[in-house]
């Protein structure tokens, strides 16, 4: 009888312990992953949200800027006739225009393609001719 | 005349040092046991990345019970020591009662060397590492309630407990035996290593095979204890997690787990390094080496070593019987929490949880979670509960380390 009650003294023990620490740590795991995924979501999206909010301003000035007519950086017709195409006319000049800013007026009149000169060459003159 | 004299005796000496003399009749049943799971492994491929080794270790260790032997030092005179090895040079001496004795070494078998790494607990965290390298825990972080179901799964290691102490086992015998419920190979390993060592054949023979039974053990279960309308329940798709998510996690469930359980620090650590070196990014290499190298050469130094302790005098034992008995209960017993959790959860949630996904709680990682997904798809094709079910799963593996860790912290070993 002694030995049948110790046995299940151990059995409900080792039970009790057993439901309640392992559900313990993981409730606790629950939490815990929980509160951070909830943190780390909500700083994200708040890190998106003002990314996207930036890229609409940005979006908004230059739409106003193209309704004003007024725009910074103007290129000349002659470039059409140096086989460049549209687009990479475009490239250079939202390039140009973001380095110096929409207040100042800048005109392209000339895009001349490098020639012969190797990327190296033009790496080389690239960069001992920029400003400092 | 002499020379056919000298024959003889040299023949006589091969067949009285062979198997056919020194052999019991367990061992050639053991022989015959290892042959059928190599077949299982084989022909039905059980598990058999590690039933196979298994099945190698038993039988070798039942042909040559040498394999397995310890290393020993023999106290022998001088004329017995030249007599043994032809000289007393290089010998330690020990004096007895006036007398010198040498100190001869016998080295051990090859598998008792390799078996240290199981002894020793060195094996299965390693094992946990390579785990921990391949496993995704995104499904669990985007739904944490997943643990609840990880911990309900492993009630059954609980329960089992019971039943083994009133089979006789003694309070460790029932703890290694119990923890075949977890149905994790390496923790099953680690923790009869620790509390049962003389049980480790068994237990480990025994886990192995439930694991590998898992299509046919639980689906009826899942069956009887859900109706057609909760197994027919689409789970809403998970959210995406961010790669921050996932980087902090091992490193969260480490501080937690090692702090509030000190015994479970060598699994759980070992599987959240791996999963740190695999979402991390930054040590591709090392992550590779933990999956597939380390991984592979650890599951084949575990495995042979593990059957190599299933001799025949060890294995044929009217024990073994109730051992499997109780770890097919603990098995059933973890798979239908599982599920039953997953039931409340159904109703919590007003339907939204399948409870299906609650029967991959209990580890066997990933053959639990594609157990639900086609109980689920056989109700309702267009279902797929195999990443809902994959969260529970690895819970389950969190959840058996942390019973492990339980079991070892309360049992005096």
């Amino acid at each position: 009888m002694e030995d049948f009650m110790s046995k299940v003294t151990t059995s409900a023990t080792m039970l009790l312990t057993g439901f309640t620490v392992v559900f313990s740590v993981l409730i606790l795991l629950i939490l815990i992953i929980f509160i951070y995924g909830t943190v780390i979501t909500k700083a994200q999206q708040k890190s998106k949200e003002s990314k996207e909010k930036k890229l609409k301003t940005k979006q908004v000035g230059s739409q106003i800027a193209a309704v004003q007519n007024t725009p910074s950086v103007s290129v000349t017709n002659a470039l059409s006739s140096n086989e460049i195409s549209g687009e990479i006319v475009a490239v250079i000049s939202a390039a140009v225009d973001s380095m110096y800013g929409s207040n100042t007026k800048v005109r392209i009149k000339n895009i001349k393609k490098s020639g012969t000169r190797s990327a190296w060459a033009n790496a080389g003159i690239l960069d001992n001719t920029r400003p400092f | 005349m002499e020379i056919i004299d000298g024959f003889l005796k040299a023949v006589n000496g091969v067949f009285e040092s062979s198997g056919f003399t020194s052999l019991q009749w367990q061992n050639y049943v053991m022989i015959g046991v290892s042959i059928i799971l190599m077949y299982l492994a084989i022909r039905k491929q059980y598990e058999p990345l590690l039933l196979l080794p298994i099945a190698f270790g038993m039988l070798l260790v039942n042909l040559c019970p040498e394999i397995m032997a310890a290393q020993e030092t023999h106290l022998m005179t001088a004329e017995e020591c030249i007599a043994a090895k032809g000289s007393i040079e290089g010998y330690a001496t020990t004096i007895i009662d006036g007398v010198t004795y040498y100190d001869v070494p016998t080295y051990g078998g090859l598998l008792y060397y390799l078996y240290q790494g199981v002894k020793l607990g060195i094996y299965p965290p390693l094992i946990f590492l390579g785990i921990g390298a391949m496993t995704d825990f995104g499904p669990l972080i985007a739904n944490p309630k997943s643990f609840i179901l990880g911990a309900a799964a492993q009630l059954g290691i609980f329960i089992t407990f019971i039943g083994a102490i009133f089979l006789g086992f003694t309070d460790a015998q029932s703890g290694a035996i119990s923890i075949i419920g977890g149905a994790d190979g390496p923790t099953a390993i680690f923790v009869t290593s620790k509390l049962a060592p003389e049980l480790l054949g068994s237990i480990a023979i025994a886990a192995y095979s439930y694991m590998a039974l898992v299509p046919i053990i639980q689906p009826p279960i899942m069956k009887a204890l859900t109706t057609k309308k909760e197994r027919s329940v689409v789970m809403s798709q998970l959210r995406p997690v961010s790669k921050l998510e996932k980087i902090m996690f091992p490193v969260i469930v480490t501080i937690i787990i090692a702090l509030l359980l000190p015994d479970a620090a060598p699994l759980v650590g070992m599987l959240m390094l791996g999963n740190l070196f695999k979402e991390s990014g930054v040590v591709d290499r090392i992550c590779k080496t933990a999956q597939n190298e380390l991984m592979n050469i650890i599951t084949i130094f575990l495995g042979v070593t593990v059957g190599a302790t299933a001799t025949g005098t060890n294995f044929l034992k009217p024990e073994t019987l109730k051992i499997i008995a109780l770890g097919l209960i603990a098995f059933c017993f973890g798979t239908a929490f599982g599920v039953l959790f997953g039931k409340i959860m159904y109703k919590l949630t007003g339907g939204k949880v399948n409870p299906l996904i609650g029967s991959a709680g209990v580890s066997a990682v990933p053959m639990a979670a594609r157990v639900s997904q086609k109980v689920g798809q056989s109700e309702n094709p267009s279902n797929y509960l195999l990443m809902h079910a994959m969260g529970p799963n690895v819970a389950g593996v969190i959840g058996s380390a942390v019973a492990a860790g339980v079991l070892l912290s309360v049992i005096p070993h």
